[in-house]
């Protein structure tokens, strides 16, 4: 191993290399929001604790600069991943040291109230809001939780403010993030080269390893071991982060338990392939569906100078059940997003700086699974928007436009296949006769539930309520696959509350 | 060739427009070199059968039984508009990926974001921390 300060970080070997075997109190399977929150606490709690991750180290000096290079570098497959459905909708994921706490735009939204008590109605799961609660406490402390500053909040944000304010809407606000000084670069996307985004590769990670931790990056976990019915080890096999060279063997042994935090995608296959049955497993994914709607306003908005997501409106939450958000994309993105080719697309692309896109995140009750491919045992994603929820999606494009058109656009980009390409503000009433194939819009999946749902009935839950799978010693899951219903919300600050949650329900035990 | 099918569909979905560059003016050919080498086969794989649906539609769009690289500009160009567009949801998606990519060549070039008074990227360094 090579020693880095306090601790040790361990990154691809190749073939030639021997195989490289460590033994921990605690193996964490993932470096994302629930990990890295399980794996500091777990340190804290006086354990030694290895984190293997599959994609690489990258420090803010090796994040790239461009959406391609954040494509190549910090998501996994290119974001290549897509629902397998009535539509391909794009599964929003970072495959890197931090996961995808580096891509994000780092919103911080506490657990909703009402969210513990459908946990408790529903799935039998108590005990959690106030220990949830108090981690997000410490979460919010650590992490420099701040409102968006002034400086930084950029036209489209202030637009949309300006907007929802005309109209009258409750809860507009600008974001709490954690992000500690905003300069308002645009670069969330890409990873926060001036080091304020407080993704846990920078926090949490590195206090982990100078408490005498691991961590092993570049390798993804095929398997977890099992000595009788106890987890006792994780095992695969190194990829290079450039190549995707097949490396050496790793095996990391773990003396107490396996904590398994590898995205709602990840974490269920990776049980189904280590040999675990379970009725539930793969089941009841959810997501938060979302589009963006562009507006054209009469002078440069330049959506890509201030904060990537600096404004937010939670009032629509419980009904129609929506989250509204601005969210600046770069050019290259702009490009793929706008509807047509030829010189009608470059015609509508000289448009770009008097555009401001802003989005919304359904809180869908449809539900999905999580399954293996036939290539490779990746995960597959089998989702479908269904008659309300697509009634839902609708509806929030209808507030987007609204609200663009009180803030002074003098029209708005529906990006809605077989829809005119722009409507104006007396065009509103066929935004509400859209078609509801979910095949007629771009959208991406980018709050992700389920796949290893926590509740109390065996038949329809994969783990206890905290964290513990059924059926064997010493494996807890410890990320946003527990979580059995949707949110409403961005999910990050309830999954390192779960996270923290359950580690320290491990300390004690 | 196939790298070559891909320029040619690149060139047509994201043509030169006034004074806003083309997708031939962004350095097209050391992108794709660059991609071919860095992407991985899935993606690359995606990307050619968008090329390819491109280059063998012009049939349906605009009635000429030519590859799209044949067509003169003008059918060139209501080609791409018109196939990006299309009904039809698999042939769309398709093109989908083409475009995407080829977004990524020409809206992360200095010409283009110079045009919309962004300052030019710095490399990505690609690189990791290995201790």
């Amino acid at each position: 191993m090579s020693p880095t300060a306090g601790g040790a970080h361990v990154s691809f070997r190749s073939k030639d290399d021997a195989s490289f075997d460590a033994e921990f109190d605690y193996v964490v399977v993932g470096s994302g929001a629930g990990g890295s929150a399980a794996a500091v606490t777990l340190a804290r709690g006086g354990a030694r604790v290895a984190i293997v991750e599959a994609g690489a180290w990258r420090d803010p000096d090796d994040y790239p600069s461009s959406a391609y290079g954040s494509m190549r570098d910090l998501m996994e497959d290119w974001g290549s991943q897509v629902t397998m459905g009535r539509a391909l909708w794009p599964v929003v994921q970072a495959r890197t040291v931090g996961g995808t706490t580096v891509i994000n735009s780092a919103i911080c939204v506490r657990t909703p109230d009402d969210i513990f008590d459908q946990w408790e109605r529903e799935h039998g799961v108590s005990g959690l809001r106030e220990r949830v609660g108090a981690a997000q406490d410490r979460v919010e402390r650590e992490l420099f939780v701040e409102e968006v500053p002034e400086s930084a909040r950029g036209l489209s944000n202030l637009h949309a403010k300006r907007g929802a304010d005309a109209l009258g809407w409750s809860h507009s606000h600008y974001m709490q993030r954690y992000v500690k000084g905003c300069l308002g670069a645009g670069q969330c996307f890409q990873g926060c080269r001036d080091r304020r985004k407080q993704s846990t590769n920078l926090n949490y990670i590195p206090e982990t390893m100078a408490r005498g931790g691991l961590v092993v990056s570049s390798a993804p976990v095929d398997r977890i071991l099992f000595e009788r019915d106890r987890a006792v080890a994780v095992t695969g096999r190194f990829v290079h982060p450039a190549t995707r060279a097949t490396g050496t063997k790793f095996t990391v042994r773990a003396k107490k338990a396996v904590v398994v935090a590898a995205s709602v995608t990840h974490s269920p296959v990776l049980l189904m392939r280590s040999g675990l049955r379970l009725p539930a497993l793969g089941k009841f994914f959810r997501a938060h569906p979302g589009t963006g709607v562009f507006g054209c306003y009469p002078d440069p908005v330049d959506m890509n100078v201030g904060a990537t997501q600096g404004w937010a409106s939670t009032g629509f939450r419980e009904s129609p059940g929506l989250k509204l958000e601005t969210l600046a994309i770069p050019p290259e993105l702009v490009a793929s997003r706008l509807s047509g080719a030829g010189t009608v697309l470059m015609q509508r692309l000289g448009e770009y700086r008097h555009l401001a896109m802003w989005c919304h995140a359904v809180r869908a009750e449809s539900t999905g699974s999580i399954g293996r491919g036939v290539l490779g045992g990746r995960p597959v994603v089998r989702y479908t928007l269904d008659r309300a929820d697509m009634e839902r999606f609708r509806q929030g494009m209808v507030l987007l436009a609204k609200q663009h058109f009180a803030a002074g656009a003098r029209e708005i980009i529906p990006g809605i296949a077989g829809m005119p390409f722009k409507l104006g503000p007396d065009d509103v009433d066929k935004l509400e006769e859209a078609p509801l194939d979910p095949r007629r819009y771009v959208a991406i999946l980018s709050h992700l539930f389920g796949g290893c749902v926590m509740g109390r009935d065996e038949a329809t839950s994969v783990t206890d309520a905290r964290g513990r799978v059924r059926g064997v010693e010493g494996l807890v899951v410890a990320d946003a696959s527990v979580i059995p219903t949707n949110l409403g919300v961005n999910p990050q600050h309830t999954i390192m509350g779960l996270a923290m949650t359950f580690a320290e329900e491990l300390l004690a035990s | 060739m196939v790298t070559w099918l891909i320029r040619e569909a690149i060139v047509r979905l994201y043509p030169r427009e006034g004074d806003l560059p083309g997708a031939e003016d962004c350095d097209l050919d050391a992108f794709l070199a660059r991609f071919r080498r860095e992407t991985s086969p899935l993606m690359w794989l995606g990307v050619v059968l968008g090329a390819i649906v491109f280059h063998l539609t012009p049939l349906f769009t605009v009635s000429v039984p030519l590859p799209a690289f044949a067509l003169s500009r003008e059918l060139a160009d209501r080609h791409a508009q018109r196939i990006s567009t299309t009904h039809v949801y698999l042939v769309r998606q398709a093109l989908f990926l083409v475009k995407l990519v080829a977004g990524l060549a020409w809206g992360g070039h200095p010409s283009v974001r110079a045009r919309f008074a962004l300052p030019p990227y710095p490399p990505d360094p690609g690189t990791w921390r290995t201790s």
